[in-house]
Formats: C-alpha cells, sequence, structure tokens
C-alpha cells in the first residue's frame, strides 16, 4: 500500500469537498424544500457557483451570513431572521439547516435555536431538519449521506407497515436517478425513492420560473418510508454511522439491501436481482435484452480494453462502480483512489474475484490529492483517466485522456445528463472508455511502433 | 402595461411593488439600497457596503474569497497556501478565470489548490504546527519564492497564530512569506478581503526592490485580473504605443514584478473597488499618481489611452496615441458596425461585482444596448456616488474590523512625478487620483440597485423583461429559465477577452449572437401560441424581518 498523499500537511490540489456541498446536493431531492447554511455568505455563495456549473441550473442555498459581531456573540439573531426571510420568500415546508466549520467552530447549537425558533414563531407547519456539517469533518460524500439520514431521522417516524420499497440513491446524475425511477416502474412497484432530485437537479424549460423548482421527494414518502417493506440504498460505501438504510433498519426494523450504483454488468445483475427479491417479481423481460446487448458490446471491445490502464478517481461510491466495471470488462484499475477517507474501498474490492487474477496489483488509496494521483498516475503508466473535471489537472500536463465521469464534471455540458446506469447507460459508459483511448492509440501508435521497431 | 415602457412612472411602481413585499425595517433597509436615476437632482445617495440581510440568497461571497480569490489568487509565482478544511481551497482553485502565462524560467503556480486541509484535531488542538509544516513542505517540493497564507474561518477563532508562523518560516527559508487573516466572516462581502490583500502586498511586496531602475513611460495596471485575457489584449495596446508595463495587479502578475511597483511613473486603476488602497498607498508612500482607466467598450479605451498621453504629455507618446486609436479604430470598425445592426433597441441588466456593471454600460452602448438597470454585489457608495463622498461615509462595526494601514513617506524612493501646478491643471481634464462612479454615467430613469439579491433578481426581470441579463453563473440560469438571454460578466462564458479594441469586437459578436440564437424562437410550443410569462409580481410575501 502506497502512502496516501505525497505530502502529510500540505493537499495539493484536492480530490474531495467539504461535508455542506454533500448536504446541499441532498436537500435539492426534497420536494419544497430549501436548504440555508449557518455561517459565512461565502460558503453558500461557493456551493452554489459550483452546483450551478455542473447541473446549469438555478441554485437556491439561503444563508445566515453571520459577520464578525455573530462569531463573539452567537449566531442565533442571524440564523432565525435568516429562517423567517427564506419562509417569506420562499415559502418551503421544509428547511434544512446545515452548519459550516464557523457554526461548528464557536459551537452553535442549531438544534436548540430552531427548537426555540418554532415556539417563537408558532410554526407547526413547517419542518426543519439541522444537519451537522463542519467543513473539517468529512467530505461532502459524507455530508450527502448524513443529510439523507437526517432528513429521514427528522421526518418519520413508526408508522404502520406498507407494500411501498425505499431506494436511497447516492449523488448520481438527474439522468440516472430517471433511470432508476424507470426500471422501478418496470417493476410495478410503489416505491419511497430519496433523495430524487431528477426534476430538481434538471428542470425542462417550461418558459416559467418557480422559486422553488417543482418535483423532490415528497413529505408523505419520506414518512412512509418508517413502514416500507425494505430499503434499498443504492451504496455500498456509506459508513454504518450516516447510511440512512441501517437507521430505518435499526429505527423501524426495515429489511436493508445495500448495492452499488447499476454501473457495470456485475452492478445491474445485483440491483435487478435485489429488487426482484424486494419485490417478489421477476425480472423484466426488457432487462434481458438489453444485458445481451451489454454482453455483446463487452466482447466487441475486450481486445482493446485490455490494453487500458486506468486511473479512477472520485467519491468512493463512483470509483467502486467504476472499478467494477473495469475489472469485468479487463481494463487494468491500475489506480483506484478518492479523496475520502475509506477503507471499505479496498475492502470490497479486495472481494472481487478478478482482483486474485490480475498479473499486476492495482494501487488503491483514500483519502488523497491529485498531486498524489498524478505522480501514481505517472508510475504505473496510466492511458486513461476516470473520474470528475478536476482530473483535467493531469490531463493538461501529461496528455492522458479523461473520460468525465462523478461529480463535479463543470468543464463540459450537459453533467446533469451523463446517464450511466443500467445495461444500456453501462454500455454507453463502457464504448466511451474504450474509444476514447482508441482516439489516443490511432494517433500515436504508429509513430510508436515505428520507434520501436524500424528505427 | 407595456414591456418595454421604462417610464419612470413605471419604474418607480416596480420598486415600491418590490420593497411593498418586504417588512418595514428590511422594506427601509432595501430601499436605501436602490434608487431611479435623476438628472435633475444633483446628488443622489446610495447605501452600499453594509451587512447582508441573512436568508436572502445574495450574490455575495465572503472575505476570503475577495483576498485569495481576486486579489492575491492571480500572481503566478506565489504558492497560496489556504489555512483551514478543504473546502475553501476547494472552491478558489481556478473557479476565477485569471489567466497568465509564465515566461521562460518563471514558476507558474495557478493551475494548484495548496490546502492544510484541517480536520477535527486540527480544530481542537490548533493549526499552527501543521501550517509550519505545510509550508515546509511546499518550500521543499516547490522551491517557491514567495507563499502567501490565507486563513478560513475556524483559524480566527481558535486562534492560530498565523503571523508569527508566516513571519518564522520567512527567516527559516530566506524567502517571502506572510500571512493575511482574511477569514471569511470579516467585513460584510469580498470587499474587506480586498483591502486585506491590498494591505499584505503593500506590506510585504510593492516596494522591496530598490536596484530597479524604470524604463521610459512605464506604469502599472492596477486591478485588471486578466479575466478571459482581457490584460493581454490591453497589454497589446499599450506597448504598441510605447508604454512599459512594470507590474500587473494582479491578473498576469507576478509577485516580483510587483517588487519594482513603486519605480513606474503611473498607476492605472481598472477595477476601483478590489485596489484603490494601493493606488492610494503607493501614491502617499512613493508620489506616483494614479489615473481612473476603464478599457472595456471602445470609446473608454479611446479616452483612456488620450488621458494617460496627456499625463505623460511627451509629444512621441501624444502622436503615437494617434496613430494606434486610428489604426485600430479602421480594424475594428466593419466589425462592429455589423454587430451594432444585430444589437441595437436591446436592453441590458448588470449586476456583476465592484466595476463591470459601470464598465460595461459604454460598451453596451456601443453596440446599441441600453442598459436600464446597474447594480454591484461589493461596492461602497464611492463607487457608486464618485470619491467626493469619501468623507460622508459612515464607518461601522463591520468596516472598523478591516484594517486601514498607515504608511508614511519613503524618504529614500519618494519623487514627485510630476509637479504641483501641473498636476492641479490635469486634475481638471483628466480623472486623476479621482473616480467619478457610476451613477453618473447612468441615464434618466434607470435603476441602480446595490447587493441585488435573489428574490429581487426574479422579479425585476419578470417585470423588466431586457433582453440581455450581464450577471454570473448562480443567477444566469434563473434568466435562462425565463427564455432570456444571459451573459457571464465574470468569466465570460469562458470567452473573451472583452477589454480594448480587439475586446469589443469579440464582445460584440457574442452578445449578437446569444440575442439572436435560433433556440429562443421555438421556447413556446406551437401548440401553445401564448406565452404564460406575466408582467406582474407574481407572489408578494406578507412580510420579510431583518
Amino acid at each position: 500500500m502506497k502512502n496516501k498523499r505525497n505530502f502529510t500537511n500540505l493537499n495539493v490540489n484536492p480530490c474531495k469537498m467539504c461535508m455542506p456541498m454533500g448536504a446541499a446536493i441532498a436537500f435539492k431531492g426534497i420536494e419544497n424544500a430549501m436548504m440555508l447554511l449557518h455561517g459565512s455568505q461565502g460558503c453558500s455563495t461557493y456551493i452554489r457557483r459550483h452546483m450551478a456549473r455542473h447541473y446549469n441550473e438555478p441554485i437556491d442555498v439561503a444563508s445566515s451570513s453571520l459577520s464578525e459581531k455573530g462569531t463573539v456573540y452567537g449566531g442565533a439573531a442571524n440564523l432565525k431572521n435568516g429562517l423567517k426571510n427564506v419562509i417569506r420568500l420562499y415559502d418551503p415546508k421544509i428547511i434544512g439547516i446545515a452548519t459550516t466549520c464557523l457554526a461548528e467552530t464557536i459551537g452553535e447549537n442549531i438544534d436548540m435555536i430552531i427548537r426555540e425558533f418554532i415556539e417563537e414563531e408558532n410554526l407547526n407547519d413547517r419542518h426543519f431538519v439541522p444537519v451537522s456539517t463542519p467543513g473539517y469533518g468529512a467530505t461532502q460524500f459524507e455530508g450527502y449521506f448524513q443529510a439523507v439520514r437526517k432528513i429521514i431521522e427528522y421526518l418519520t417516524e413508526e408508522t404502520k407497515p406498507n407494500n411501498s420499497i425505499n431506494i436511497i440513491v447516492p449523488n448520481i446524475t438527474p439522468a440516472e436517478v430517471r433511470f432508476i425511477k424507470d426500471v422501478l416502474k418496470e417493476y410495478e412497484v410503489e416505491y419511497n425513492l430519496i433523495p430524487d432530485f431528477s426534476e430538481t437537479l434538471d428542470a425542462p424549460f417550461a418558459y416559467s420560473f418557480s422559486k422553488i423548482p417543482p418535483g423532490g421527494s415528497s413529505f408523505s414518502n419520506i414518512k412512509r418510508a418508517a413502514g416500507a417493506r425494505a430499503t434499498v440504498e443504492i451504496s455500498k460505501l456509506a459508513d454504518k454511522a450516516v447510511s440512512p438504510g441501517e437507521y430505518l433498519n435499526d429505527t423501524y426494523k426495515v429489511p436493508l439491501y445495500r448495492c452499488s450504483i447499476p454501473i457495470g454488468l456485475q452492478n445491474n445483475d445485483e440491483f435487478l436481482r435485489i429488487l426482484s427479491e424486494v419485490t417478489g417479481r421477476e425480472i423484466p423481460d426488457r432487462f434481458a435484452k438489453e444485458r445481451g446487448r451489454m454482453l455483446d458490446a463487452m466482447i466487441d471491445s475486450h481486445k482493446y480494453n485490455s490494453e487500458i490502464r486506468a486511473a479512477i478517481f472520485g467519491e468512493p461510491e463512483s470509483v467502486y462502480a467504476a472499478s467494477r466495471m473495469c475489472l469485468e470488462n479487463g481494463i487494468l484499475p491500475a489506480l483506484i483512489s478518492t479523496g475520502s477517507k475509506t477503507s471499505r474501498l479496498q475492502s470490497l474490492l479486495q472481494k472481487q474475484e478478478e482482483m486474485n487474477n490480475l498479473h499486476e496489483t492495482p494501487v488503491i488509496i483514500d483519502d488523497t490529492d491529485f498531486e498524489t494521483i498524478r505522480e501514481l498516475v505517472k508510475q504505473l503508466d496510466v492511458n486513461l483517466l476516470i473520474g470528475h473535471s478536476d482530473g483535467k489537472f493531469i490531463t493538461e500536463r501529461d496528455g492522458i485522456p479523461l473520460v468525465r465521469y462523478g461529480f463535479p464534471v463543470n468543464d463540459r455540458i450537459g453533467s446533469q445528463r451523463i446517464m450511466f446506469a443500467g445495461y444500456e447507460g453501462s454500455t454507453r459508459f463502457l464504448d466511451l472508455l474504450t474509444n476514447t483511448y482508441l482516439d489516443r492509440k490511432y494517433t500515436t501508435y504508429r509513430n510508436r511502433i515505428y520507434a520501436k521497431y524500424a528505427s | 402595461m407595456n414591456d418595454k415602457d421604462f417610464s419612470k412612472e413605471k419604474i418607480d411602481n416596480v420598486i415600491d411593488k418590490l420593497l411593498y413585499s418586504y417588512p418595514a425595517k428590511v422594506s427601509k433597509n432595501r430601499k436605501e439600497h436602490m434608487l431611479v436615476r435623476d438628472c435633475s437632482q444633483d446628488k443622489q445617495q446610495i447605501k452600499a457596503n453594509t451587512r447582508t440581510v441573512p436568508g436572502i440568497i445574495t450574490n455575495r461571497g465572503c472575505c476570503y474569497a475577495g483576498c485569495k480569490g481576486v486579489v492575491l489568487g492571480p500572481l503566478r509565482d506565489m504558492v497560496h497556501i489556504v489555512h483551514g478544511p478543504i473546502g475553501c481551497s476547494y472552491y478558489a482553485w481556478g473557479t476565477r478565470r485569471h489567466k497568465g502565462k509564465p515566461k521562460e524560467g518563471e514558476q507558474n503556480y495557478l493551475p494548484y489548490s495548496f490546502s492544510t486541509d484541517m480536520q477535527e484535531k486540527d480544530i481542537v488542538f490548533g493549526g499552527e504546527k501543521k501550517l509550519k509544516q505545510a509550508i515546509k513542505e511546499a518550500v521543499e517540493i516547490f522551491n517557491p519564492k514567495n507563499i502567501a497564507i490565507c486563513s478560513t474561518c475556524p483559524v480566527g477563532l481558535i486562534g492560530d497564530d498565523i503571523n508569527s508562523v508566516a513571519a518564522e518560516a520567512e527567516k527559516e527559508y530566506g524567502i517571502t512569506i506572510f500571512a493575511t487573516s482574511c477569514e471569511g466572516y470579516k467585513g460584510v462581502s469580498q470587499s474587506g478581503g480586498h483591502h486585506i490583500a491590498n494591505n499584505a502586498l503593500m506590506k510585504h511586496v510593492i516596494g522591496s526592490n530598490n536596484d530597479f531602475v524604470a524604463p521610459k513611460y512605464s506604469i502599472n495596471i492596477l486591478g485588471e485580473y486578466n479575466i478571459g485575457g482581457d490584460e493581454w489584449e490591453i497589454s497589446r495596446i499599450l506597448s504598441k504605443i510605447g508604454y512599459n508595463i512594470i507590474a500587473r495587479m494582479t491578473g498576469n502578475g507576478t509577485t516580483e514584478e510587483l517588487r519594482n511597483a513603486h519605480k513606474a511613473d503611473l498607476n492605472l486603476v481598472q477595477c476601483h473597488r478590489s485596489i484603490n488602497y494601493i493606488a492610494e498607498m503607493i501614491e502617499k508612500k512613493y508620489g506616483t499618481p494614479w489615473l481612473k482607466v476603464n478599457f472595456i467598450g471602445i470609446e473608454a479605451t479611446v479616452r483612456t489611452l488620450r488621458d494617460m498621453a496627456k499625463f505623460f504629455d511627451d509629444p512621441e507618446i501624444l502622436s503615437r496615441t494617434e496613430e494606434v486609436i486610428k489604426e485600430e479604430l479602421e480594424d475594428i470598425r466593419e466589425d462592429v458596425e455589423y454587430y451594432r445592426g444585430q444589437c441595437a433597441g436591446k436592453t441590458a441588466f448588470l449586476f456583476v461585482g465592484g466595476s463591470r456593471a459601470h464598465h460595461y454600460q459604454g460598451l453596451y452602448k456601443e453596440i446599441g444596448i441600453e442598459t436600464v438597470l446597474a447594480g454591484y454585489e461589493f461596492a461602497h457608495r464611492d463607487d457608486y456616488e464618485g470619491r467626493h463622498v469619501i468623507p460622508d461615509i459612515q464607518i461601522d462595526a463591520d468596516n472598523r474590523n478591516i484594517e486601514d494601514l498607515d504608511v508614511q513617506k519613503d524618504p529614500q524612493n519618494y519623487r514627485i512625478v510630476i509637479p504641483p501646478q501641473r498636476r492641479e491643471k490635469l486634475e481638471q481634464e483628466i480623472p486623476l487620483n479621482n473616480y467619478a462612479g457610476m451613477i453618473n454615467e447612468m441615464k434618466d430613469g434607470s435603476v441602480v440597485i446595490d447587493d441585488l439579491n435573489h428574490y429581487e433578481t426574479e422579479e425585476l426581470i419578470r417585470i423588466l423583461k431586457p433582453d440581455v441579463f450581464g450577471s454570473g453563473i448562480k443567477d444566469k440560469y434563473i434568466a435562462q429559465k425565463m427564455g432570456i438571454f444571459s451573459k457571464q460578466m465574470h468569466s465570460y462564458d469562458y470567452g473573451g477577452p472583452y477589454a480594448g479594441f480587439k475586446g469589443a469586437v469579440n464582445f460584440a459578436r457574442d452578445i449578437a449572437m446569444g440575442i439572436h440564437t435560433p433556440t429562443w424562437s421555438y421556447l413556446v410550443p406551437p401548440w401553445k401560441k401564448e406565452p404564460s410569462l406575466e408582467g406582474e409580481v407574481s407572489y408578494i410575501p406578507e412580510s420579510v424581518e431583518q
């Protein structure tokens, strides 16, 4: 195992963001909800800016705009006034209040402030979800799940069992969430998909603009989750402490199934198998055909794929899914890396059978940065990068092509529409990997071969 | 009500409606941040640079954004270590398009983001040790000549003494290392961060090389950040005339050239808000006057070049200036006329940082577009009303927390560049050490709004329906969802340059393209001929509290 980072105290070109960013994405998936960040206004502004560039959508994240005075005397007044204004101007039914480095460092008790606020204002028709997301606590990956879990914790209570199933989605694209909803439709099952940002973060042009975009998991669906038949959590990497499915299981005994993002053949097989198990329905015919086409594609491209030496980076969940897909296609994931801290990535991948048959052991690192990734990319002779846009730092310097995947993809159009889920989406993803590699191979190989053999 | 009716009655009505939505306290507050231009009045006052109303979605950033993101960040040869948890460093990594091209052998850290990546234990036990080590690592691997440390929110709260860490490291490694306490919560916007960065550059960098001998016609460009290559176009024109650019602050600039900045004869100030402090301090310490310039727009560029020539008052410069102007104008005339034909009669909103909302009005006008609403995100009253109001500006607690660096005349290096008598005369003719502000150039009936928020943006677009909405990425998609062409005025939608002569053509082309893209004609589906966009405030909340 290599060192996680070249430097212990200096993070050079981060491969991660902060917790509130993840929380902001999660709250965009709740119907009629808004998030307010308790801290300096810069936190909201930066997060809005980065999300707008990825999703190409208006992003509303309010701020309590704490100033120096607030840091000395506490930020309760700012938080309460901020909430009042958000309610009056935007009229959300659910308000997420996420903390920042500042609020956490001065020790703000937001639970108490919110309780006071509800009492003072006599607000019983709105729901408040406080989430602790200090920027130094973890990364956007944990912040996302922490927020989803808190939404469920605050909005559910013991309820009568019902026939629905819960689907917890990770930070994938709105198009991929729409795909998952399509699959559920095929199974003809009632479901509670949380959080559902398929419409809010990829809203169709409608010539009208509503302050809070329509869509998102409804309050009643979230409530119903406590009595659901099962939870399918599309995350194998989220820690138990932040896993919404674990909470539903611990508190309401809702059976929990965890699977990876349905990207890659095995991940799709697993996803469909779980859905069949929890719904008691056969895998719909449509998928058998799609699986067949994916296999056909895998056979078509395997000769080229075996030449690919990939470096994969991003959030643990997306890295795991892509690594698995590479492995099943004979693409060597020479470097598997994430900026988040996780031991699960390593342990899960080690269970993967193909790992035992590799002629070269992949380097798997967590808590890393792009300076380290770049160095390993050079050492390991990587010829394809798979990950979010920040990988362009390596492409620009060393000319290794990047297939954009994960969050954020902010230097290309259409990130909200990237759809690599399902057998069809995975096939498209695989073709893109192969073709990106071929593009490079065909522009350089004549020279390389000539240099090697003829000169 | 007619869409394009911008009569004073309609505008007043619009503002009243907007304010009506707020409760008394906020309404009163916001009212002071708005005005309708009335040219018959001698003075019109606006409130600016005060605290943001919490919960109202502002476009303002934080102190750190102004210090690291705006002023210090563009210096190519400086390692910027962000001391704090990871987010702030990530979010300011390459996000502002300040371009830079290193010369042969120069260090270039623009593609990098350096952070101490503080964890919970560092917040509890303090981060000084980590910072010390991080500096050591940066020195060992990157071997920079200059390091700046920018702190984020928690650092000030836990009391890390970053200044002494920097001072010790500076001694130990024999390179320039300084720290800026630009915690996000300081001040009321990024403006406080500009001031802090200005102070730091003045204290630690500017004037630190006294061996430098400036050539003739030497100038510094201040407050130009080379977004989309603006500085390259400006420098092209200035070099063509024969000026020698000593230092660029800070777009495409280096710390090393800043060391010589005190030797130039004139400071050009493009963005007044972010850098006027340095211009003032250099003047006080070294005697170099500053000139308010504007390289956005053809007329503005011509005027600026003539103002500069007047300042130097040298036959060679004077004649070369006119030659270059003639040549450049000839070069772009046909293109500009073509695009003007495409844009004439359109209206625009301009809501940008601290200068562009003013600068771009002239360029819009030159292509036939009228600016009906303009506002700054983080400006002060002097940016709106002109520098003469500075003595009347109330200093509140938030501003008092940002240090006003007191500089003294440098007895060795102070010089009188132009004799007082000529200077007095020049001040009558050109904006020497003066900025007249944005409002003066605005048309009767146009709206000026400070710190325009999300709610006001939506309502004003809905009612005034501009053809072009010029702002940033955070509100770009609001306008686009309403079917209105939106132009990013911070990052230029990844285009540019827009400054100078050639830039004006780029801008005109991009605006014409945006207005006339065929897409707009498909917005209403054929089965639904009537657009549903209403010209009224659609939702009036009962009250909002400050």
